[in-house]
């Protein structure tokens, strides 16, 4: 009786315990409807299998306000048929107003470390009523605020935040619409001329007239693949630094390339000290645009092997995201597919040399059962290790939840896999907040709560948004850098180099592109695991100018300013 | 002695008269089949199915049918739920049929592909062993463990599983193909280089192998050999033999799947196997417009004019105002030559749409060939283009 009883209070005290005897960590506490992040996506189905109702919508984590705390912007949906109320549709829409993007401003500072949002859309100055895809963060005019570009089924809109909470719609007088199916865009200075330049990815020349009927294997309908629609091309804009950005799609060489795109990042690949961009079709050759520093770019991925998996097949490109998982000190991809196929892991072995290694990595079985969107390399538990994120939703009915008479059956639960940090990674089972069976979409990552752990917004087609606060990260030591430039604007592009000891050095980049139709952090957040200092950190500037900090303190987030 | 006859008389009328019942044991071990939502399917397709489900309810009722034959029965039952993709009721019924006749091969090794396409691995690996054990001389058996062993990473085995593959067909292509991805995954490139050119001499249209080998040859550093096979690489990859995979083929009804496949075939330039699946897809539905459409099409892209001719024909029968029927007649009528029929075809197409600029534009270089120079210049209007012509003396 006493030794049973003294099991029992081990056991309390260690936490929970799974059957293999290793003790489990509950990573992530959902907290959305918590904290007042009240958003329920809404994808204005009518069950005629419209294939825009199913792509969408993502997120974004930005400090619209400039106060030292992550705000949000959620993207939304909308009617797809003319003369359709929202109210009408197969899963009605009950907001009191018309469906719309929303602007979420965190109160944490001003709650003193409480996390709260509060709903600034209607003062916001964004009308986002279009039918929504993503959103990308980046501060075009070098004032130190960050804007917003939002894709849409139809024209985006370019707003530019203009202090005090307040955007205006300068889509028109930037020259930034792309009145075709946007989906995914970056913000990113190709040319290095110290304005950021945005490229747009589109998806497919979809409209309700021309959408045909498609139909699943087992004769059922079913949502169309994108091939069944031509892929429209994507387009770069050049920011010439007065307000207005210049089309340069054709003399740049990025319309001599089509696909079906859905996301893209950009990265340094290999390290010539000038930005590349990496774009993720879905059903044909994923892009490698290597930056040619004389304003044009050449696809080469099939050489550098990122265009296919390892057997030479197109997949199903989704979400992407770059980080230097392996430590070696250049930059991999990871590619989120269809289920039934496997994710793809790209090895680069240096000079944006590829080899596509998932199964090597552990990461190809896993990947196998759902759909993957969204996907982060992040450090959730601050060991130093990039671990991966995946959002899950399929795309095609799934047939048990069909049997089930589950009246949107796309939904699987999200994934989260630790970096082993021996180029491999294992899947984090039974972690509650995971499982639910969503149809995820955007995964956004950064430090909502300020505390030095990756929290991560996940964003559900015909759902709510989810965010999922670390309970674990901040039990490991960290540093938390925000990398601006002279002007005080995020340096998108700037590459972090963390030198912990000279044989230990973490290399980052700042972004806020990457996953799925959402805009990350801009701020780096390394993982020190037991590292109470680091040597040295290192930025190269976008510029290509190297500078280097000394004593930059650990457990807390430093501003690192170009030029000093 | 006529006692003795009666007797047997007797005894052979029992036999023939009464019915036989089988044991009930190896039915106590069946499980029960999660029956599909079939109402969203093809209605040809949804009575296939539904004819099927109701005679195994009933055989898996009636004591009098011996295990093997309603094993065969829901192992047909399989069949054509696997053939629709319906997994789990198929998984079910081979599942069932395997208990029931347990050293029929056919059941457990399409169950085991099952768990291969679900990613269930360790039971797919179990359930092959088990199919090898029956049918030693079955070569995919070998060939789909190694394909599971690769996927998992486990190079080894996967090596030894497509070893024995060669073991019984030493030319198998599938088996020199996986050998070649062993290799590349263990950066041993020479050897992926020398067996992915020996996947390439058994199977030359095999044009995707040509994106592992240059992957192998950049591994050795060749770059000439690296650009000379991206060049080659398509989308067409290397198949295992599979008959009972491939038969499966044979059971679908309707016209939606041909249709679906013909595609996909015609996209990877399969023309001939295109052609096939839509002429199935006809054979299902006559009245399919899409399907002699298509037909029509790959008929045109594998040089039978007339064929295609007829298909587009009969679809504007049937439709007369389906603008791909009429453009398509018109391309194959303006190559022959018949500039007068395909000017007819696309003012037809073009008065049901006439932002048709595809049909707009060749009508209008239709027009140029006849010297119609006053329609064309009429319609050049309409299209904001150019048509320079010089009419016909």
């Amino acid at each position: 009786m006493r030794i049973i009883a003294t099991v029992l209070v081990l056991l309390f005290l260690l936490g929970p315990v799974s059957v293999t005897g290793q003790r489990r960590q509950v990573v992530f506490k959902e907290v959305a409807e918590q904290v007042g992040l009240r958003f329920q996506h809404y994808n204005g189905m009518t069950g005629k299998f419209y294939l825009p109702e199913i792509t969408g919508s993502g997120g974004a984590l930005f400090d619209f306000d400039n106060d030292g705390d992550l705000d949000v912007f959620l993207v939304q949906g909308n009617t797809l048929e003319p003369n359709t109320q929202p109210s009408t549709t197969l899963f009605p829409w009950r907001g009191p107003e018309t469906p719309r993007g929303r602007l979420f401003r965190n109160d944490l500072n001003a709650k003193g470390a409480q996390l709260l949002f509060t709903d600034v859309t209607s003062q916001s100055g964004i009308v986002a009523t279009g039918y929504g895809m993503g959103v990308a963060v980046g501060d075009i005019n070098n004032d130190g605020l960050p804007d917003l570009y939002l894709t849409n089924l139809g024209s985006n809109q370019m707003y530019l935040n203009k202090g005090g909470g307040k955007f205006t719609d300068v889509t028109k007088e930037s020259g930034t619409d792309d009145p075709r199916w946007s989906t995914s865009a970056s913000f990113f200075d190709y040319d290095r001329d110290g304005w950021l330049d945005l490229m747009v990815v589109n998806y497919a020349d979809f409209t309700v007239a021309n959408s045909p009927n498609c139909f699943a294997s087992n004769t059922a309908r079913d949502y169309c693949t994108p091939r069944v629609f031509r892929s429209p091309g994507n387009r770069l804009f050049h920011n010439k630094g007065n307000g207005v950005f210049e089309d340069v799609t054709v003399s740049a060489g990025v319309s001599k390339e089509f696909g079906h795109g859905l996301g893209i990042v950009t990265a340094d690949f290999n390290n010539d000290g000038w930005i590349d961009v990496y774009v993720a079709n879905d059903g044909d050759q994923n892009q490698l645009w290597t930056n040619q520093k004389n304003g044009t770019f050449v696809n080469e991925a099939l050489l550098a092997g990122a265009a296919v998996n390892r057997n030479g097949q197109t997949e199903a490109g989704m979400g992407v995201d770059v980080g230097d998982f392996d430590g070696n000190g250049t930059d991999d991809i990871f590619v989120t597919h269809l289920m039934d196929e496997i994710n793809a892991l790209f090895v680069n072995l240096g000079q944006a040399v590829f080899e596509e290694r998932t199964r090597e990595a552990g990461l190809g079985m896993p990947g196998r059962r759902f759909t993957g969107f969204g996907t982060l390399f992040f450090d959730y538990d601050n060991d130093g290790w990039l671990d991966l994120f995946v959002a899950n939703g399929a795309v095609q009915l799934i047939q048990k939840l069909v049997r089930q008479k589950n009246p949107f059956p796309l939904g699987q639960p999200n994934q989260l896999f630790r970096n082993t940090g021996k180029g491999g990674f294992v899947e984090i089972m039974d972690q509650a907040e995971l499982q639910p069976l969503e149809v995820s979409r955007g995964a956004v990552v950064g430090d909502v709560d300020n505390d030095g752990d990756a929290d991560v917004l996940v964003t559900n087609n015909n759902g709510p948004a989810r965010l999922l606060l670390n309970q674990v990260g901040n039990q490991n030591h960290w540093l938390g850098l925000r990398v601006i430039g002279k002007s005080g604007r995020d340096m998108l592009g700037a590459l972090v180099e963390i030198v912990v000891t000279e044989n230990n050095v973490l290399r980052r980049r700042v972004r806020t592109d990457g996953s799925y139709l959402s805009g990350n952090d801009p701020r780096v957040l390394v993982g020190l695991g037991q590292s109470l200092k680091v040597k040295a950190v290192r930025v190269r500037w976008p510029g290509g100018i190297t500078e280097e900090w000394k004593d930059v303190r650990v457990d807390q987030y430093t501003t690192l300013k170009e030029g000093r | 002695m006529r006692n003795r006859t009666v007797k047997n008389f007797l005894a052979i009328v029992f036999l023939v008269i009464t019915p036989v019942v089988y044991s009930q044991s190896s039915r106590k071990d069946l499980v029960p089949v999660r029956w599909p939502d079939l109402t969203n399917l093809e209605p040809t397709v949804r009575e296939q199915v539904k004819a099927l489900e109701n005679w195994v309810v009933i055989a898996a009722r009636n004591p009098v049918i011996p295990p093997t034959g309603l094993g065969e029965d829901y192992g047909k039952l399989g069949q054509i739920y696997h053939a629709y993709s319906l997994i789990s009721p198929a998984h079910d019924c081979y599942l069932n049929a395997s208990v029931l006749a347990p050293k029929d091969f056919r059941w457990i090794y399409l169950l085991a592909k099952l768990d291969q396409q679900e990613g269930r691995f360790e039971d797919a690996i179990r359930r092959y062993r088990s199919a090898r054990s029956l049918r030693p001389d079955y070569v995919a058996v070998p060939i789909n463990l190694g394909n599971i062993y690769l996927e998992l990473n486990r190079l080894d085995e996967a090596k030894t599983s497509f070893s024995a593959a060669l073991e019984l067909d030493k030319n198998n292509a599938a088996a020199h193909y996986g050998l070649g991805q062993v290799a590349l995954s263990s950066r041993s490139y020479a050897e992926a280089i020398r067996q992915f050119e020996a996947t390439l001499a058994q199977v030359p249209s095999a044009n995707r192998v040509h994106y592992s080998l240059a992957m192998a040859y950049r591994g050795v550093g060749d770059l000439e050999k690296v650009k000379a096979h991206l060049a080659q690489q398509g989308s067409v990859g290397v198949r295992v033999a599979d008959p009972l995979v491939d038969g499966l083929q044979n059971l679908i009804e309707g016209e939606r799947l041909p249709l679906a496949r013909g595609k996909l075939a015609f996209e990877a330039k399969r023309y001939a196997e295109a052609a096939e699946e839509f002429r199935k897809a006809v054979a299902a539905k006559p009245d399919s417009v899409i399907a002699r459409i298509n037909l029509g099409v790959t008929l045109s892209q594998l040089g039978d004019v007339q064929g295609a001719a007829e298909q587009f024909e009969e679809a504007i029968r049937i439709d007369p105002g389906r603008v791909n029927a009429h453009y398509n007649l018109a391309i194959l009528l303006a190559g022959q030559g018949k500039h007068e029929q395909a000017i007819a075809h696309l003012q037809s197409a073009l008065a049901v749409d006439p932002n048709d600029s595809s049909v707009g534009l060749l009508l209008g270089s239709e027009l140029v060939k006849l010297g119609r120079c006053s329609e064309a210049s009429e319609l050049a209007a309409k299209l904001r283009t150019n048509f320079p012509c010089r009419p016909k003396e």
